[in-house]
């Protein structure tokens, strides 16, 4: 028999079991009852799609070409209405509550029938995670109880993350980038609070939103440490909209330009300054920026696998109905061999682009990763069961206590591991890369399989070659996913091997 | 390169070329607009009268009587610029081509000799099916010496701007499918609002339905197929052609602006991950460009299997082609995905030329058979 030190080392030896082997070490600890959950939520989408998505989608898709001044507020209006943008806030912030791993199988769900909209519904969280990754309970609260008062009173509230800038894509998804690229939003702290200058670029649902999560710098040559979060209103004095993006597909979610003019924030919309935040006994300033972007790639990443994934889908469901009617050579195509092979070829790549972000979402159900804490049974239940309004009479008025804010960065800051941070950075870069790249490959197949009729817009095979595309690129190119999956996981290994340092 | 084998392309490929800068480039974008903007009618008329719509068209037609290189030299510069017109110009080559597979060049000389400007002398035909791949729709029926066409046909390229259209319909109780030319004119043709597609938007197709047109026979009854395919066979490797144009207008973007864009303090060419991938794409480039001499060349001097080589051609380029511009919108990021540039166009034209003359798997299997033949 071997000892327990040495059985330890053994699973200590890359691959480390406790990084390569999610699902099984996580569904012990899962609620039973989010297997019915899921059920419930899946089959709601699928509802939503019937009755909402495909209907919209291509008409949709060829009104923006018709009007390039098209806005979403269409969809925005019927995703509100079915209460996509609560769905997964936590009712601690007066949201529904439905377990935020299950969004990920929505997303495929929906992204199968139009990834355009899909979007448009689902860019919301990544808004919303990054206002949760501040751990400022009294600024998510108020930011998460916007949106339940806009599905209540049908004014959809929608939240974006502005991070992008003209001459900045790849370089503000990474601190160790960040200090070397062209960043020019800047913020100035003043009395009361901060002034803004600068643009954004592609911020998915600009227009749109009521709540910006801006990513701005209080010192441009130094921005790694010198980064706030602000909380940035529609309509605030000196913010307004700029144009937005001519994209080849997803053009039911609009791409937009966000312009600050000597915008003035006043200190109670402040998510987090990096130079304020309470000292670490494991990570630099540096290195708590870091955590917050990942924070929401880990979670935003594994979505973009599932959008990838259910674009894979959508192709692949087009290519199958069209073999199924379509006769080729005097037989049906479906009874080709050759087809049945790149049906099925098809079929494993959905399979495998699933896998992929289902392994990462079960990373982040683990210790230190962000559904974790409030995926602890007794709390899951005791949200799930108690009323409403025990929550916002006895739990809601703590929020603005520091002790409070002092024990969520405690739970969320300090006891996330820098190991738990790189296991599910690394897995929801994988996620975010496999699924998007098997998004890409069937919706290529698809085409190659219908010819002629795979062209037209009105088939629409040839939208999902479109829309699918942009999923290799945005949340961080395909390429810095890859580079971000060697960081976090690879690189631990061969101690002289150094990331983003090419000479 | 097929310049270099045979120099008196040259011309060609200059007329091409500067034709490309001067009447494509600066309005690709406006052009692609199409057909929710205005259609590109100018530059048709100028490429009708510079003779780029009659290339490989006997002079006695009206062209300038060249052979398949010349056709090829002059896809491969205007696809490079804007695919749309080389979609115009191989879809107008390709009737052409069947109609002289067929024999019938007084016909063809006497459509295209009686036609008055640049839009009536196009020939629109359904540059994306192989007829024998997926059915004929139309029926045609014998009454004395003329025939009476009636049906649906989808996706006639150029159908809603051409003079006559060549279709392929199936002769009441006779064997195979034959060709027919139709007047687009005629009365009882409908035709739909251009059919909007993937890509080449300026090179619109429609859907016709046609209620007893009266149409001219093209060679002999029931022998549609074997027209198709003579012509095909030649047209591959004009397909080869645009393909390699694309791939050079998405790798000379995409070398361009990685010189330009800095991330992480240094312009991107210098991160050799990005550099690997214009890497990848210079090979491609590079064997396309070896891949479409070679197949015009196989095609014009008639070597063994020169069917063989043009078709192979087809399908390879059009695979790195597809390739090669899904990174040529990723060295640009953000960029590329927008229509400001050009290479979300180059990427939806490659996988549009793809399916011209029919399903790509099906023209794999088509090699076995021909080489077993």
């Amino acid at each position: 028999m071997i000892s327990v030190k040495e059985h330890q080392s053994l699973l200590e030896r890359e691959p480390r079991f406790e990084d390569s082997y999610c699902s099984i070490q996580a569904l012990p600890k899962i609620p039973a009852i989010q297997l019915k959950e899921t059920r419930q939520l899946v089959s709601y989408t699928r509802q939503f799609n019937d009755e909402v998505v495909r209907p919209l989608a291509l008409k949709t898709d060829l009104k923006t070409f018709q009007d390039p001044d098209y806005l979403p507020w269409d969809i925005v209006e019927k995703a509100n209405e079915w209460g996509f943008y609560t769905m997964f806030i936590p009712k601690i912030f007066g949201g529904q509550g439905w377990a935020l791993p299950s969004h990920a199988y929505v997303i495929e769900e929906m992204s199968s029938a139009c990834v355009g909209i899909a979007n448009a519904v689902f860019v919301h969280y990544l808004g919303f995670v990054t206002v949760l990754a501040s751990w400022n309970l009294p600024l998510i609260n108020r930011i998460c109880r916007d949106v339940a008062e806009g599905e209540r009173t049908g004014n959809p509230c929608l939240i974006t993350l502005a991070i992008t800038e003209p001459g900045a894509g790849t370089d503000v998804e990474e601190v160790e980038l960040v200090d070397r690229g062209k960043v020019t939003c800047y913020a100035e702290k003043v009395k009361g609070g901060y002034i803004v200058s600068g643009s954004k670029i592609f911020i998915s649902m600009g227009h749109v939103s009521q709540w910006h999560a801006l990513i701005a710098y209080t010192d441009l040559k130094k921005p790694s440490e010198n980064t706030v979060i602000l909380a940035v209103k529609t309509g605030m004095k000196g913010f307004s909209f700029g144009k937005h993006e001519d994209k080849m597909g997803q053009r039911a979610c609009c791409a937009s330009e966000l312009i600050f003019q000597d915008c003035f924030i006043p200190d109670e919309c402040v998510l987090g300054d990096s130079r304020y935040f309470p000292n670490s006994q494991i990570r630099e300033t540096g290195d708590l920026v870091n955590q917050i972007i990942h924070y929401v790639v880990e979670v935003t990443r594994a979505s973009v696998g599932a959008f990838g994934t259910g674009v894979a889908r959508g192709a692949y469901e087009h290519a199958l109905q069209f073999a199924g009617e379509t006769a080729v050579d005097g037989k049906l195509l479906i009874n080709h061999e050759w087809a049945q092979i790149m049906l099925a070829e098809m079929y494993k790549n959905v399979i495998a682009g699933r896998l992929a972000y289902n392994e990462a979402n079960y990373s982040n159900s683990l210790k230190g990763g962000i559904f974790n804490f409030l995926q602890i049974k007794p709390l899951y239940y005791y949200l799930k069961y108690v009323p409403q309004i025990v929550i916002d009479t006895f739990l809601v008025p703590f929020y603005r206590f520091k002790l409070a804010n002092w024990a969520i960065r405690r739970i969320f800051v300090e006891g996330q591991s820098m190991e738990a941070q790189k296991r599910c950075s690394g897995w929801s870069s994988i996620a975010k890369f496999f699924g998007t790249d098997m998004g890409m490959k069937n919706s290529q197949m698809a085409l190659e399989m219908m010819g002629q009729a795979g062209l037209r817009h009105d088939q629409g095979a040839e939208k999902i070659l479109r829309d699918s595309k942009l999923l290799q690129i945005y949340e961080g190119t395909n390429q810095l996913n890859r580079l971000n999956l060697f960081n976090c996981l690879i690189a631990r290994s061969v101690p002289q091997a150094k990331v983003f340092e090419e000479e | 390169m097929l310049t270099t084998v045979k120099c008196e392309l040259k011309s060609f490929e200059d007329l091409a070329r500067s034709f490309a800068a001067k009447e494509l480039a600066a309005h690709r974008e406006e052009h692609d607009r199409y057909p929710f903007g205005p259609f590109f009618d100018s530059v048709i008329t100028k490429a009708y009268e510079v003779g780029l719509l009659g290339a490989t068209l006997p002079e006695e037609c009206g062209g300038i009587g060249q052979e398949i290189s010349a056709l090829c030299i002059i896809l491969d510069h205007i696809s490079a610029a804007d695919a749309s017109l080389g979609g115009i110009i191989f879809t107008n080559a390709l009737a052409q081509e069947i109609i002289l597979a067929a024999d019938n060049k007084a016909l063809l000389a006497d459509r295209i000799g009686n036609a008055g400007d640049a839009r009536s002398s196009l020939i629109a035909t359904s540059s994306f099916s192989n007829p024998s791949e997926t059915g004929v729709t139309l029926e045609a029926v014998k009454i004395k010496d003329s025939y009476l066409l009636s049906g649906t046909m989808e996706y006639v390229v150029l159908g809603g701007l051409a003079g006559h259209a060549l279709v392929p319909a199936k002769i009441k109780g006779a064997k195979g499918y034959s060709f027919f030319l139709v007047n687009l004119n005629d009365r009882g043709i409908n035709k739909s609002q251009p059919v909007f597609s993937l890509g080449l938007h300026a090179c619109p197709a429609v859907d016709l339905n046609l209620v007893g047109v009266e149409a001219k026979l093209i060679g002999q009854e029931g022998e549609g197929e074997k027209y198709f395919s003579r012509a095909s066979d030649r047209m591959h490797s004009a397909v080869a052609a645009m393909q390699c144009g694309i791939m050079k207008g998405s790798f000379y973007e995409a070398l361009d602006y990685s010189q330009q864009r800095c991330q992480g303090g240094k312009e991107i060419i210098n991160w050799s991950g990005l550099r690997m991938i214009l890497g990848q794409m210079a090979v491609q480039v590079k064997i396309a460009e070896m891949v479409v001499s070679e197949a015009a060349m196989a095609v014009e001097n008639q070597e063994p299997h020169w069917n063989l080589y043009s078709k192979a051609a087809a399908l390879h380029l059009s695979e790195l082609a597809c390739k090669l511009t899904t990174d040529g919108i990723q060295c640009l990021g953000g960029n590329g995905y927008m229509k400001d540039y050009g290479q979300e166009k180059r990427f939806r034209d490659a996988k549009h030329v793809q399916a011209f003359l029919g399903l790509a798997p099906m023209k794999k299997l088509s090699m076995i058979r021909d080489i077993l033949a």
